[in-house]
């Protein structure tokens, strides 16, 4: 049972100006499950995606059954028995299940005993009988653009599948997952090991690896920091190793003091890009010093809520009142200087301009103002001066100083200077949508400790997360999202994070 | 007069046709194809130059140059699209702009050769290959049923060759592993490379093969409108191919439905004009008509359709 299938030998592997990985030597056991446990950056993802032949390593060796391979491509590697589950899944979004899993290696027959063809009927059958074989519930002639993530999820698992993989890696399975989601994934991988797979699971959450892998190694900073026997070690001991200091994973706070109503949403119905109202009649209040958090899977309408209360998109029907002021039909910049700040979710394509400088990016929303602009001529002074306030203030690291192209910057840091950016607006409302999505522990800290600052100096907070973590973490109210609808509001310390993944769910819905 | 524009509208609706559908193919692996124009008139040149060579070998009865200038034009549209495939796949260029330098180069190039190989080779100044109008076949009893019976009146040789060749490129693109690899590609080329697909491979064939198919396009057109090759092949119809493609949302059946309609509203508009018995100067103001009728068309219907997901992407396989 005990022999490795996989050796990774003092790997090594640089990119321009970092070292991704650092002198790792790990083995992994045929029929295990393998935990890689580390933050953002701490080249997890590199190591593997060289089992996986998207890099080579700088140096040392990489060892598959006893035998040193080069693994030049992902082609080599799926010869080797080799499968991976990126984070972003590789599907071809008009393709049927079947389609998507045989593409590459179709089954052929012959019209007419003369043209070849795709036998697509040869396919249904076959991966019908794989997904039975492995508990995967799926049916092969459905669209993957009208599958949930979940599904889309085992596609992929089913494309390793069929081609025989025997070493699995799953790249963050369960960030995009609700809790029911998470439990029927974890109960997948124990039955893919039960057929004799072996498995490793790229992550940072600690709960999963606890309740189903075998062992885990802890990178930090693109070193091995130790390979720890999961049965007999406290998830407390891996969060430490992992951040390589104590951290607590809840944010302090005190009780939230309730101040009057600043934002009201009655009735408020948004189309969204494909002409179906994407949100059905909403209506909620936030009161000054509130954190107010929505949470639900991924598309149930969050997107249009969040652009439609900051102007991005009009409301087809309802009304959004802002310390009274009725801002429904207002335009972007009347709701800034009505009072609302917006960290969207989209940093690239709606925070930032990318190819800007971080001084140029810091007054987006308010260049106009008599502050930073006479008569139409921007006032550059102005505009270092602030960006250099802003970035000592909130501690935004960058190559050069205010001349750097935010582009170039890190995911964290980009976060951070849009976040600065909004929160000195000093409003009344600030919207938050996935604030931390793809940043390290550290960074989500910080970001936590932010938000229920802004709560604690009178803002009203709209926290909208598809991580539930972050919602139980932060949230006073709790509002779940599901199908357009807002299908429970409670306060927080009312609903248990079950509670929220079935309602996530629509359960308890009646329509 | 019904008749009449049967016959002409399929005449021009099926050069129209098989070019969308090789549009279709480029632009279903990915790669925008506004070079359709360009591909069309270098194949009909290579034809055309082949026809006028051979012509003077087989004597003006035989029929081998004829069939010849088709496989030539083939070829030519073919060699001449890889070099858009080479720029949009190899170099990565802006698909665009490679595809409108492609027709500029096309125009250009052709318009020289044809000049300069007048003198060299015929000893004349032309700037045109005298092709003549192709013949035309009609199908003895299926061209005896009322109304219907014009499909088989009078038609090109070339019109019999296009049906069947589209018939296996419809194989081809909806049955074969080939074509279900070539439409993952257009929709997202990292799940094809990730299923062990060689995605510039694929591409390159699929402009290949528009180019190919241009080159019957660009053939029919000297044969058929012009009835010899100079630069006034190159009348936008490669544009009106892509509109149809577009207007039948890039699958085959619906294109050619496209193409039809701009067939007949060209031969109708004509046979109009001829009714009323106006000056044959008024046919000029007829033959915007297929654009006006695409333009009114693509407002109106084109809102649900949806262009392959990664249409005009670059493929680049270091980056995520």
């Amino acid at each position: 049972m005990s022999e490795p299938i996989v050796e990774f030998r003092h790997i090594t592997k640089r990119f321009p100006g970092i070292i991704a990985n650092e002198d790792v030597s790990l083995s992994i056991n045929k029929g295990e499950i393998f935990a890689l446990l580390g933050e953002n950056g701490a080249g997890k993802s590199t190591l593997m995606s060289m089992l996986f032949g998207m890099y080579e390593p700088d140096e040392g060796e990489i060892i598959i059954r006893g035998k040193r391979e080069r693994i030049a491509s992902p082609r080599y590697a799926t010869q080797l028995s080799i499968g991976m589950v990126h984070q972003e899944f590789r599907l071809v979004s008009n393709y049927t299940v079947a389609e998507n899993i045989i593409l590459g290696l179709e089954p052929e027959r012959k019209i007419l005993g003369l043209f070849p063809s795709v036998d697509i009927k040869k396919a249904n059958h076959d991966i019908a009988e794989l997904s039975e074989r492995y508990g995967l519930k799926i049916n092969p002639e459905d669209v993957i653009e009208n599958l949930n993530v979940a599904s889309r999820q085992r596609v992929e698992i089913l494309k390793m599948l069929y081609r025989e993989a025997e070493i699995l890696i799953f790249d963050e399975p369960t960030a995009v997952l609700t809790p029911q989601e998470i439990e029927s994934f974890l109960k997948i991988v124990e039955g893919l090991r039960q057929g004799g797979k072996t498995i490793i699971l790229i992550t940072h959450k600690l709960n999963e690896i606890k309740a189903v892998a075998d062992r885990c190694a802890i990178l930090n900073r693109g070193k091995l920091v130790s390979i720890l026997d999961v049965a007999t070690t406290t998830t407390d001991e891996m969060a430490r190793q992992m951040v390589g200091r104590e951290i607590s994973f809840t944010t302090p706070k005190e009780p939230a003091k309730f101040g009057e109503v600043v934002l009201n949403v009655e009735g408020l119905t948004v189309k969204g890009s494909a002409g179906l109202d994407a949100v059905k009649g909403v209506t909620f209040t936030i009161h000054s010093g509130e954190v107010f958090a929505v949470a639900g899977v991924s598309g149930n309408g969050q997107n249009e809520l969040a652009d439609s209360i900051a102007g991005l998109v009009q409301s087809s029907s309802g009304r959004i009142t802002l310390n009274g002021q009725d801002i429904t039909r207002a335009s972007v910049r009347e709701r800034i200087n009505a009072g609302i700040a917006y960290i969207p979710e989209d940093r690239h394509n709606v925070g930032l301009v990318l190819d800007f400088t971080l001084r140029d990016n810091f007054p987006l929303r308010q260049y106009y103002i008599p502050k930073f602009s006479r008569k139409g001529v921007i006032n550059e002074a102005a505009f270092d001066e602030h960006g250099k306030r802003l970035e000592a203030e909130f501690d935004i690291r960058s190559s050069n100083g205010m001349d750097t192209i935010t582009r170039e910057m890190s995911g964290g840091n980009q976060q951070k200077a849009i976040i600065a950016r909004e929160v000195d607006m000093r409003t009344p409302l600030i919207i938050f949508m996935q604030p931390t999505r793809g940043l390290d522990a550290g960074a989500v800290m910080n970001i936590h400790k932010q938000i229920i600052a802004e709560r604690d100096r009178g803002a009203a907070v709209l926290l909208i997360s598809l991580d539930l973590d972050e919602i139980m973490d932060c949230a006073d109210t709790i509002a779940v999202i599901y199908n357009g609808g807002i299908n429970k509001i409670a306060p927080a310390g009312e609903l248990t994070v079950d509670d929220i993944g079935l309602y996530m769910m629509g359960v308890g819905k009646t329509a | 007069m019904l008749d009449m524009i049967i016959i002409d509208g399929l005449s021009f609706a099926l050069p129209l046709f098989i070019m969308a559908i090789g549009g279709i193919f480029s632009e279903k692996s990915g790669v925008t194809n506004l070079a359709l124009e360009g591909f069309q008139g270098f194949g009909a040149f290579i034809g055309a130059l082949v026809v006028v060579s051979l012509s003077g070998v087989f004597g003006a009865a035989s029929r081998v140059p004829y069939y010849a200038g088709f496989v030539f034009a083939v070829i030519g549209g073919g060699m001449f699209s890889l070099l858009h495939a080479l720029l949009c796949i190899k170099f990565k260029a802006d698909q665009v702009i490679s595809g409108v330098v492609m027709n500029i180069l096309a125009l250009a190039l052709t318009s020289f050769l044809t000049k300069s190989l007048n003198t060299s080779l015929f000893g004349n100044n032309a700037n045109k290959f005298v092709l003549g109008a192709s013949e035309r076949i009609t199908i003895p009893g299926l061209s005896e049923i009322p109304v219907v019976g014009a499909v088989f009146k009078e038609v090109y040789p070339f019109e019999i060759i296009i049906v069947l060749v589209a018939v296996v490129m419809w194989y081809v693109l909806y049955k074969t592993a080939y074509g279900m690899r070539l439409r993952a590609c257009g929709d997202n080329p990292h799940s094809a490379d990730a299923a062990g697909i060689n995605v510039y491979r694929v591409r390159t064939l699929a402009v290949f093969i528009s180019g190919c198919l241009s080159g019957i396009a660009g053939m029919s057109f000297a044969y058929s409108i012009t009835a010899n090759f100079s630069p006034d092949i190159y009348l936008g119809y490669g544009y009106l191919s892509i509109a149809a493609l577009i207007f039948g949302n890039w699958s085959i059946l619906p294109a050619l439905f496209a193409c039809l309609i701009f067939g007949f509203a060209r031969s109708g508009g004509a046979a109009v004009i001829n009714q009323l018995g106006l000056p044959s100067a008024y046919n000029d103001l007829v033959r915007p008509l297929p654009y006006v009728l695409t333009l009114l068309l693509l407002v109106f219907f084109s809102k649900h359709n949806r262009s392959p997901k990664a249409l005009g992407q670059v493929y680049d396989k270091g980056r995520r």
